[in-house]
């Protein structure tokens, strides 16, 4: 449970609870947890079960997708004010990547039961929470659009092929 | 103009031994591309023939065609000596190092322009390189083979290296390393050597008496100086980072990798090498292996001084053994393996594809599908299969001797 000003005065610059005025904020806090990480420490990974979304407060996290045996590609590094693992919270699937720190982090932990309680008790604090996040999920759908890309192009330049003169 | 767009570049995450450890690695596009290995599709897809000029005396050209879909190419001549190289085993780099030998300059553009020119008329396929890993895909629906296939696969990309070590070598020349290149260490090298030549010489009176030495553990002690000469392949592959140094060229690469996916080994990439004067290449080639000698030297010096019959004598002389057994292998340039005496000769000879060749010319003849003729050509082709063949069923009794001597 977390009520501290500190606490709260960081929330305020997180993006996801831009609408919260400061009521709401404290009534989310309560229901969040904070998860020291030490260098490198994995939190979880690919496959893992999980039902919980992580706020970055100190810190960087590495995401990462299995590529093949060791190698993993880095989709993104998470940092301070932003947030991951979203994705499982809300359609109860497995974790779709690794998330490791690159450094000593700390994260803000809000779960299922957490977001229930938002949802019921503050109705209009949960709509621009999850309005708020679907903006940011156009954001990463267009960023992985351009890694598509990016990979495509890497693919082309590695191999050579030159698409055009076909 | 259109501004072109920087390499291509992925990030990836190499995890390392430990459940958390992890490298993080920038790949660029051109490092993928230079490292590729085309492989020209099958001997039956495709006729070339040669085409000479019969006004101005000059380098012949040829016609390449694509049987399959009757195109035409026209080669050059060094263009078909790289169409030669395109086998799926030699990588865009190696071509390029071959190139040099070949013609002593390096045109920038001629690789991809050739690429572009075989991959328009469908003259290069994108298979995997060796037969194994061939017939490996063409089973991936069994278990088994897709098992090994992996395992093939994760063993090939181990490879702790770093691109960023001009610097290191630098400084390990400018602390010390440039001593390695003065007429002082050339005189202290060739003294060591001939007490080392004496002792060895001396030690080989009584070698079964000094193996015995290893007492009733001889596998433990041969293991142990097997894993204290791997030590010594890096020091090998450092010094002739240092050699490219002195000729201030610029050392690219130095890591840990998988040979063929299963000979661990150090390397390190001095091609920037090629750029400079032969002198230059045979010196930077000749004194990484120049480590062993004096190595093994110091090692047989050791092992002459010390109580005969015991534990140290023995570690000492299989390990001043295995050293010298290094030089010969690194600076013997008949073994079928592209080691230092190899790059050395061919360089001299001024025929980088040597080895390529005379097994191309050794299997027609068994095969019945050539005749022997003869020629200088052939006769460097016959003279280097027999030569490397007899070379390494000489190393191999060798080593058979040698673990019998120390076993029985």
């Amino acid at each position: 449970m977390l009520t501290s000003a500190a606490t709260l005065a960081f929330l305020r610059d997180v993006r996801l609870f831009e609408s919260f005025d400061e009521l709401d904020l404290a009534a989310l806090a309560v229901h969040m947890r904070e998860r020291p990480l030490r260098r490198n420490q994995i939190l979880f990974r690919e496959g893992d079960a999980g039902d919980e979304i992580f706020i970055v407060r100190r810190g960087t996290m590495l995401i990462s997708k299995a590529v093949t045996g060791k190698v993993e590609q880095v989709l993104v590094r998470v940092e301070p004010g932003d947030f991951f693992g979203e994705m499982s919270l809300l359609d109860g699937s497995p974790r779709s990547a690794t998330a490791q720190a690159e450094s000593e982090a700390e994260l803000l932990v809000l779960g299922r039961d957490g977001l229930q309680a938002l949802t019921e008790t503050n109705p209009r604090g949960a709509a621009a929470f999850f309005q708020a996040m679907v903006q940011v999920f156009i954001e990463r759908l267009r960023r992985s659009t351009l890694q598509v890309a990016e990979a495509t192009r890497w693919g082309l330049e590695a191999t050579g092929l030159d698409v055009e003169a076909r | 103009m259109t501004d072109r767009p920087a390499p291509a570049k992925l990030e990836l995450l190499v995890r390392r031994d430990g459940e958390e450890d992890f490298e993080l690695r920038q790949v660029a596009s051109l490092v993928g591309y230079i490292n590729s290995r085309p492989r020209r599709v099958d001997a039956g897809s495709f006729e070339i023939s040669e085409v000479r000029s019969g006004v101005v005396a000059s380098r012949p050209h040829f016609i390449l065609k694509n049987t399959a879909t009757d195109r035409y190419l026209l080669l050059s001549t060094p263009e078909r000596f790289l169409w030669d190289q395109m086998n799926g085993s030699t990588s865009l780099q190696e071509m390029a190092t071959a190139y040099v030998l070949e013609y002593g300059e390096f045109d920038f553009d001629i690789i991809p322009n050739l690429i572009h020119k075989l991959q328009h008329a469908q003259l290069l396929t994108l298979e995997p390189r060796s037969r194994l890993r061939q017939a490996l895909a063409r089973h991936r629906g069994r278990r088994v083979a897709r098992a090994l296939e992996l395992a093939l696969t994760s063993l090939e990309r181990i490879r702790i290296s770093s691109l960023n070590v001009h610097g290191f070598f630098q400084s390990l020349y400018r602390w010390g390393g440039f001593l390695l290149f003065t007429r002082v260490a050339i005189v202290a090298g060739i003294g060591l050597a001939l007490l080392g030549a004496a002792a060895a010489v001396q030690l080989s009176r009584e070698m079964r008496d000094v193996l015995d030495g290893f007492g009733s553990r001889p596998v433990l002690g041969i293991v142990t100086v097997k894993l204290l000469f791997f030590a010594s392949v890096a020091l090998h592959q450092i010094v002739h980072g240092l050699a490219c140094i002195h000729y201030r060229r610029r050392v690219r690469e130095f890591g840990f990798t998988f040979l063929h996916g299963f000979v661990p080994t150090f390397y390190v990439d001095v091609t920037d090498i090629f750029m400079t004067s032969r002198r230059a290449r045979v010196v930077t080639a000749v004194s990484g292996a120049l480590v062993h000698l004096v190595l093994g030297a110091a090692w047989f010096v050791v092992a002459a001084h010390v109580p005969v019959g015991g534990f140290t004598q023995a570690f000492a002389a299989a390990s001043g053994i295995i050293q010298w057994q290094a030089l010969v292998l690194s600076l013997y340039p008949f073994c079928f393996i592209e080691m230092d005496g190899y790059h050395v000769l061919v360089d001299v000879l001024g025929v980088p594809m040597l080895k390529h060749d005379a097994l191309a010319y050794a299997k027609r003849l068994f095969t019945g599908a050539g005749r022997i003729r003869r020629g200088r050509e052939e006769g460097l082709w016959i003279g280097y299969v027999a030569l490397s063949t007899v070379s390494v069923a000489a190393f191999l009794a060798f080593n058979v001797w040698i673990i019998l001597s120390a076993t029985t």
